[in-house]
Parts: C-alpha cells; structure tokens; sequence
C-alpha cells in the first residue's frame, strides 16, 4: 500500500483496516502521534489528511491509501517551527507534552480556516482534543499569537 | 459490626468487600546504559560509586576524568570537557516541570547559562532514594528536596572548577569569580571554561559545605521562566514511554477481567494464534496476554480471542451500597487529633451543625495510558518505564522475575501525565512476566479501558463533621470522622519496596506494619491528612478514621487525602460561617493565626478577586483555603447556571509556596490542578456494579474541555522561604470554592461529588 506521509511516498505492507495510528507509529516510525483512547474520545492522535483533521486511531490505514498525510513532525522542516509550534513555546504551553502533539495539529488547521478566530471560534475547534494537564488557558493564548504571527501582525 | 474500628467491610465475600531504530529517551547515554547492562549481565554490584565516586576524594574520579575528561563531581552534576553540564535529575518528568526546575537550581550555583545544562533522568539506584527511602516522585517534594541537594552538589562542583583555576594561576580561590560557564581572575585578566579544568578539578576534595547564594544574589531562580523541555514537546521529538523503541523489541496487549482480579478460566485463541506476527498467546495471574511483533498485530488478534473469567477478587463490590454503609457509620474510629473536649464543647454549643460530604473514586485517567518496556535477563531485567518510583518498579519486576530489585535497572522516561497513579507499577510486573515468558524483550501498552478500569483509584469518601458555635458566635469545637479505603493498606507491595534489609527480614517487617495499619490502632498515613493538621485554631477538635475495606486498589491521587477532607472541611467552614451569620473570609480569617500565611494569602486573595464587591445577577461567588504539602493555597470561583449546568467562569487564585523557582510553572500548576480538580469536582466518578468498573474510557469519565475552562487569575506571593509544594496544593481548595459558590447562588448546599451529579439528583434546585 503506498502512502504519502509529509510529503515523502512510501509503501506499507499491513492489511488496510489497520488503524493509520499504529501504522505511523510503528511502520513509519513517527511517534510523535499518539495513542489516548483508541475511540476518537481525546485528539492525542491528530494528524492532517488532505489538510483536514482526522484521529488516527479510528482511521483505517486502507481509506487514505495515497492521500497526503501530515503528522507533527511534518509541520515544519526541522529545525524550523511552524507559528502554531513558536507559539506554543512562547506560551509554555505544554505541561507533561502527550497531548500537545494533537492539540498543535488541531490549531493549525483551525487557523487556516479562520485566519482570526474569536475565543468561541477556538473554544468549538479546539474542545475535542483533551488535555489532563489544564493547559487549556495557554493553548487559547498560544492560537491567538500564532494567529498573529500568521497573519504578520505584531506578536 | 462488633469492632467497627477496624472498619467496614461492604459485604460479598468473606474478606471484605466490599520501528527499527534504537528510540531511546534524550540524556540515556548509551554507553552508560552498556555499563549497567554488563554490570548486571556479570553479576557484579551495580553502584554509581564505582563510576562517580562518593566521598571527598576518589581516584575513580580521578581515573574517569583522565579516560573521558568528564568532571563527575556527585551524583547529580557532571561537567564534560566541552564545558557543558549533564545534570541527573531523579525524579520523573510528569509535566510538572522537575527538569526546568532542577535545571535552574544547578545553573544558579554553577553561573551558567540555563541551556549550558542537559539533563538526565538518573536511572534506578540506591544512591538516588532520596525522599521516602525511594526514588520516586510523589507528594510535591521535588522541589522542596532539589533545593537543598540540587544546590548543595552544583555549588560544590563550582567550588571545585574555581579552586583548579586558582591553583593554575597560583591566586587565592577567593580573588576568582564565575560566570557564563568560566572562571575569572579579575586582577590578571585570565579567565579559564569550565570544560578546560575537569581534569585538574577531578584530582581535588569535593568540598562538604560550598557557598551557597542567598536569595539575594539570585539572577536565575524566580526569574527563569521558560521551560527547557518544550521544544521536544511541540516538534514530536520527545520520548515517552509509549515510544520507546529497543532491539529486537516485541509488543503485547493484556485482556483484563471484568472485574478486578479476575483470572481466565478458559481461552480460546486458536483463529488469533494464526494471524499474522502473533508469537504468544497465554493466560496468566493478570489476564490474557497477547504478544505479536509489532503492536498492531498485537490488538488485531486480541479481537479474536474468547475469555471466561473467574469471579475475580472485587467480585459483590457495589460502590452505591457501600456509599450507603459509610454514611450508616456510628461506632468511633481511630482518633488521629484530639485537642480539648470536642464532646463536651460540641454538647454545649449554642449553634450545632452536622454535615456528610462524600466523594467518589476517582480514576487518574493520565493522557498516556500505562506502558512498560522490559528486557529480562535470567534473575536481572531492564526497564523503560513512564513510572513515578523506579524503587517500586525495581521491586514489582524482581517479584515478578524470582530476582533482586538491585539486579534490576529502570530508566525513567518521560511520563504523558502521572497525577500518582505511576507511583503504582502493576503494569510494570506484567511486562516483566511477559518478558519472562516469551523470552524477548517487551513493551506492553494498556488499551484505556485497561487504564480506567484496573484500579488504583482515588479512594471513595464520607467525612462527617460536626462543629459548634458559642454564643460569639466562635467555633468552639469541631469533629470529623473520616471514612474511606485505606490507600496504606493498599500500598504493602510499595512499602515492600522500601523496607531496607535482607529479604527474609522485610517480609516480617512489612507483614507486621501492615497488621498494625490493618487494626488501625494508629490511623492513617493518608486518610485524615488536611484536617488533622489544620492551621484553624479550634480550641476542641478531634478527628478520627474508619477504614473500609474492598478488594479494589486504592492509590495517591493528586493531593490524596486532601482531595477530598479539603472539600469537607472548607464546605463546612463556609456552612459555619453562614450559620455565625459572618462573611465566610472574614470567619477564615479570626479563625487563623494573626501572622500566618494563611491570613496573608486570604488577605491577597480579598483584593485579587474583589471580595464583596457587586457580581453580575445570576453569578455566584465562593471562597475556600487549604494548606497541602506545606503550600497555602487560597481560591475563589466565580459560578453561574446555565441551563442546570454548573460553570465555573473565573477562578482567582493566590499561592504561598514559598520561594517560586520558576514563577510560570508554578502558575502552570495552579492552572492544572484547578481544571484537574474542576474535572473531579464537577463530573467524573468510577461507579462500580456488581465488581464491575461502569466508566471505560473519557465518554464515561469526562475531563473538563477547553470550552468549559474558566478564566484562571493567579498570584504568586512573595516569599524568601524555602521552596514547598506546588504540585497538588492548587487541587484541594478548588470543589470547596464551587460547592461554596453554588450555595451562595441559589441557597443549596451541595455535599457529594462530582457536583453536577448531586445538582441534576436534586432536580436543578
């Protein structure tokens, strides 16, 4: 099965319900997704496919067979960040950092859509992906700098 | 029941019932990693000593500096010849910012810039027990700890480079200075890198009691405030334990019973043996493991196998019947405080009050659900774990192998939260046992169900208070009685871990510490925490414990005891004070020492969040305060109704946790312990029917969403005393405050968590 994951072709040999999670975990070797609730319940496995999110962990390998896929590490081209990813280190975002993987993922498909959001605006794009740590005040302050960034105004 | 004091037992059974590449975690060296490997492999005593050398003055350290140029000054700082600093940090990174933390501490004594210093996470070893008798992160004492030693050894390390520049130049130690990782004399204009005297430095006494800065002096500790571990964290770089990748690795997931404890009778796995990569398929004490090359096909064939379990250990339990049981308690319990004539007082009070406040168990539910890598040698194993205690993981895995917990190593990686729940290393003894069995490394990662419904909950609670008012209207007199699982009777295997001694010997030792927590002639080391040591100045005050007794483990979650008695002590407090027909502050406020820091933290508290001036209609105000791991904490939320939905909108915070090492993580921690504690308050429980746990993944155990985080304002007070808390004291006030601020919205007193449960039972009135 060829896959297209941030933006290198590559060919997996598993059968295609196998969730795309495991197959960017363990046949790709990109961890930086991660595994949460393995039903679609927490984000921790976000990753872009044709620049939309999806959870890796409910997608069968088989239904993005060829279609680009971005994971975390396909954000930016090391070691330059993305905006959403400066952001989040000028905001001490993260806490013990498992979620942070998803939420980023998340954000910066929100910020495409809406270049400006308000906080209602991040609030819905955002309330699907869990964090335990709390770090939801910072992630909030960390979209509205990227948003920012992204749109060249001052930070 | 003829002697209650020993507790309840909730009926049932006749106990009681009731890729590829080496993936390794930043700073694991891994030539050091071969040397605890052939050091193990040969039998031979795994010591740091061997390598860095303790005592003054060590020709190991002499010797290791001549073959590497490597200053290994202790067992935290070593300064390599390139002049940067590798600091062992000897706690688990669970997202509360340890390693910055011990980064700035080193760095500050050392006069190096913050990103001079790369950190480690020490692996397991004696020397490295240093809260507890263990190796271990719990009770929000890393940095209370690391303020002391962390200092002590980098001051110690600077003292060496200086006293080898000194020597060089032949000038007196005390004309040099530091600076950017140099050592200076300014009256010749010579300065010298720190990577350029290891070798000279290594040949000198390290000194017992070097300078340490006074706060005064400080450039870096309460002024560093970027974390140095978020980089890792925003680019998918960092490891955590989930990620761990080793040779010749295999994978395993574990079938767990319906109910705690139970073991497959029957398995039949014949279509899952055929699948593709499936090397084993076994039952054992845990469960049904299934083991595959990769993960993938791991969970693919634990679709296709069919279980019947045994009835399982916590089979009867029903945590609605033995809520009803706790709240029938009558007989006394063990008194762990007892101060006056609480009775007496209580009988001649004008104003009495008696309230229940209960709270459920609660799972830790960390974001990385439990892993464990293990490679098992004969009688020795490695670990890579997300663990908060490499001393319990050391001794789960030697039970689990036939072995010594000294002939195990545990590399600590990052953890994806830890909350307590990793001070617990079940999952680490069914690694070990897989390991064992297939003959090949393993990594075993827990599905969430495995997570949430294994146990090592929060214990569920009722604490009954009574209290009293004089004819001042003064709290004369106040008693609790706190019922709830002992989580020091859960706890043997971990006290296991750290009894010293012969093995024979701690067996005794425990078995006996053991049967004296189970008569509870002493109380416990938990479960009155929060109220037996409260600063309030009750002149009567007796607080006592009744333990029940389950067969499901209990375990410390964040802020343990105080999770639940700072709930019913501050709501009590507050039924109080309504009751003296007295503002709530202002009755906290008599209540407490003129000069303590809880009058100063209630005092700031006042101003920051406005207290007592005018809400917008439909917006209820509540206060509460709790002291926890030595740090006061005070809160204030701010609560409307929305459709019969408790919101909690804002919440004001102020800490006094003294000295503030980095001031944003310790915000970081409020903020987290607030919407951790929120999520508890609020709406999740671990109900369990007929030994079944009901919740199994977070639509069933909900935490708190971004569109339901209040605004969270804190205040950090100053302070020149030595570090405290910071972890969990931001946790117990937070219920309090809401229940508070409900009362103060619609005049109903909410005593049962999780709130909205108790809201929505009252038909929203």
């Amino acid at each position: 099965m060829k896959l297209v994951v941030n933006g290198k072709s590559l060919e997996v040999e598993v059968p295609a319900e196998t969730p795309l999670l495991w197959v960017l975990r363990e046949e790709v070797g990109l961890t930086g997704t991660k595994f949460g609730c393995g039903r679609a319940l927490c984000g921790a496995c976000t990753v872009h496919v044709d620049g939309v999110p999806r959870r890796s962990c409910v997608t069968a390998v088989g239904d993005v067979a060829g279609k680009p896929i971005t994971t975390i590490e396909g954000l930016a081209a090391a070691p330059a960040l993305h905006p959403v990813q400066a952001a989040w280190i000028e905001e001490n975002v993260p806490q013990c950092g498992y979620c942070q993987s998803g939420q980023i993922m998340t954000a910066v498909a929100l910020l495409r859509a809406r270049p400006a959001p308000t906080d209602t605006e991040i609030d819905d794009a955002m309330s699907a992906n869990l964090c335990r740590c709390g770090t939801y005040p910072r992630i909030r302050l960390a979209i509205h700098r990227a948003a920012r960034s992204l749109r060249g105004d001052p930070v | 029941m003829s002697d209650q004091r020993r507790g309840i037992a909730g009926g049932g059974d006749p106990d009681g019932v009731a890729g590829g590449a080496e993936r390794l975690p930043r700073g694991i060296d891994l030539s050091r990693r071969g040397f605890l490997a052939t050091a193990l492999a040969s039998g031979g005593a795994l010591s740091l000593a061997v390598t860095f050398g303790c005592g003054n003055r060590n020709t190991t350290r002499v010797h290791h500096a001549e073959q590497s140029g490597e200053l290994a000054a202790n067992m935290y700082v070593t300064v390599m010849p390139d002049g940067r600093i590798a600091l062992a940090v000897n706690k688990a990174e669970i997202g509360q910012g340890v390693s910055t933390g011990f980064a700035t501490l080193a760095a500050e004594e050392l006069g190096v810039p913050i990103d001079h210093i790369d950190i480690h996470f020490a692996d397991s070893h004696p020397e490295y027990k240093t809260s507890f008798g263990m190796h271990q992160t719990g009770g929000s004492t890393s940095t209370n700890e690391a303020f002391g030693s962390v200092r002590h050894a980098a001051a110690a390390a600077r003292e060496m480079l200086v006293a080898a520049a000194a020597a060089s130049w032949r000038v007196p130690a005390g004309e040099c200075s530091v600076g950017n990782g140099r050592v200076h004399h300014a009256a010749s204009q010579r300065d010298l890198g720190y990577g350029e005297l290891t070798r000279q430095a290594a040949h000198l006494e390290v000194p017992e009691r070097p300078r340490i800065k006074p706060a005064r002096e400080f450039t870096m500790i309460g002024k560093v405030d970027r974390r140095i571990d978020v980089r890792a964290k925003v680019d998918g770089t960092a490891v955590f334990g989930i990620d761990v990748s080793i040779p010749n690795l295999v994978h395993a997931v574990v079938l767990h019973g319906p109910v705690y404890g139970a073991r497959a009778t029957t398995v039949k796995a014949d279509a899952a043996r055929k699948r593709a990569g499936v090397i084993d398929i076994f039952a054992f004490r845990a469960g049904v493991a299934v083991v595959a090359e990769k993960y993938w096909q791991a969970l693919a064939a634990a679709a296709d196998v069919e279980i019947e379990w045994s009835r399982g250990e916590a089979a009867g339990l029903d945590s609605e019947k033995l809520r009803l049981a706790m709240r029938a308690t009558t007989a006394d319990g063990t008194t762990t405080r007892d101060d006056g004539h609480a009775g007496r007082a209580l009988a001649e009070a004008r104003t009495k009050l008696e309230a229940i406040y209960e709270a459920p168990y609660l799972a830790h539910a960390p974001m990385e659900p439990q892993n464990c890598t293990v490679a098992v040698n004969g009688r020795t194993a490695e670990v890579w774990a997300p663990c908060q205690s490499p001393t319990v993981v050391q001794a789960f895995v030697a039970e689990a192998i036939g072995g010594d917990a000294d002939q195990v190593v545990v590399h600590t990686t990052l953890s994806g939260g830890g909350f307590g729940r990793r001070v617990v290393a079940d999952f680490a003894t069914q690694a070990a046992l897989i390991a064992r069995q297939v003959k090949r490394p393993v990594k075993l990662i827990w599905s969430r169900e495995s997570d949430m419904t294994q146990g090592s909950y929060r214990p569920q609670s009722a604490v009954v208070m009574k209290g009293g008012l004089g004819a001042d209207g003064k709290l004369s007199a106040l008693t609790a009685h706190c019922i709830s699982q002992s989580i020091t009777l859960s706890s043997g295997k971990i006290l296991g871990a750290v009894v010293p001694g012969p093995k024979a010997l701690r067996g005794v030792v425990v078995d006996s510490l053991m049967a004296m927590f189970a008569s509870n002639s002493m109380g416990d080391l938990f479960a009155t925490e929060g109220i037996k040591d409260t600063p309030y100045q009750i002149p009567n005050l007796r607080v006592e414990f009744t333990p029940v007794r389950t067969k499901l483990p209990v375990a410390t979650w964040r802020s343990v005891g105080h999770s639940f008695n700072g709930f019913a002590v501050e709501s009590f407090i507050d039924e109080l004070a309504h009751a003296a027909d007295q503002d709530p502050l202002a009755f906290r406020r008599q209540l407490v020492a003129p000069a303590s820091r809880q009058r100063r933290v209630l005092d700031a508290l006042a101003t920051l969040s406005k207290w007592g001036s005018p809400l917008p209609r439909g917006t209820g105000r509540g206060l509460a305060r709790h002291l926890s791991f030595e740090t006061e904490v005070g809160e204030v939320a701010e609560v409307e109704l929305v459709d019969g939905r408790i919101k909690v909108r804002r919440v004001y915070c102020v800490v006094d946790c003294g000295i503030a090492v980095n001031p944003s993580i310790v915000r970081a921690q409020m903020e987290g312990a607030i919407i951790f504690g929120l999520s508890a308050a609020l709406d999740q429980e671990i109900t369990v029917e007929g030994g079944v746990v009901q919740q199994r993944n977070f639509d069933t155990f909900p935490p708190l969403r971004m569109f339901e985080a209040p605004d969270i304002v804190v205040q950090i007070l100053d302070s020149e005393n030595h570090p405290t808390g910071a972890g969990e004291p931001g946790l117990p006030p937070i219920a309090a405050a809401v229940a508070n601020a409900i009362f103060a919205l619609t005049g109903t007193r909410l005593r049962r968590m999780p709130l909205q449960h108790a809201w929505n039972e009252r038909g929203g009135k």
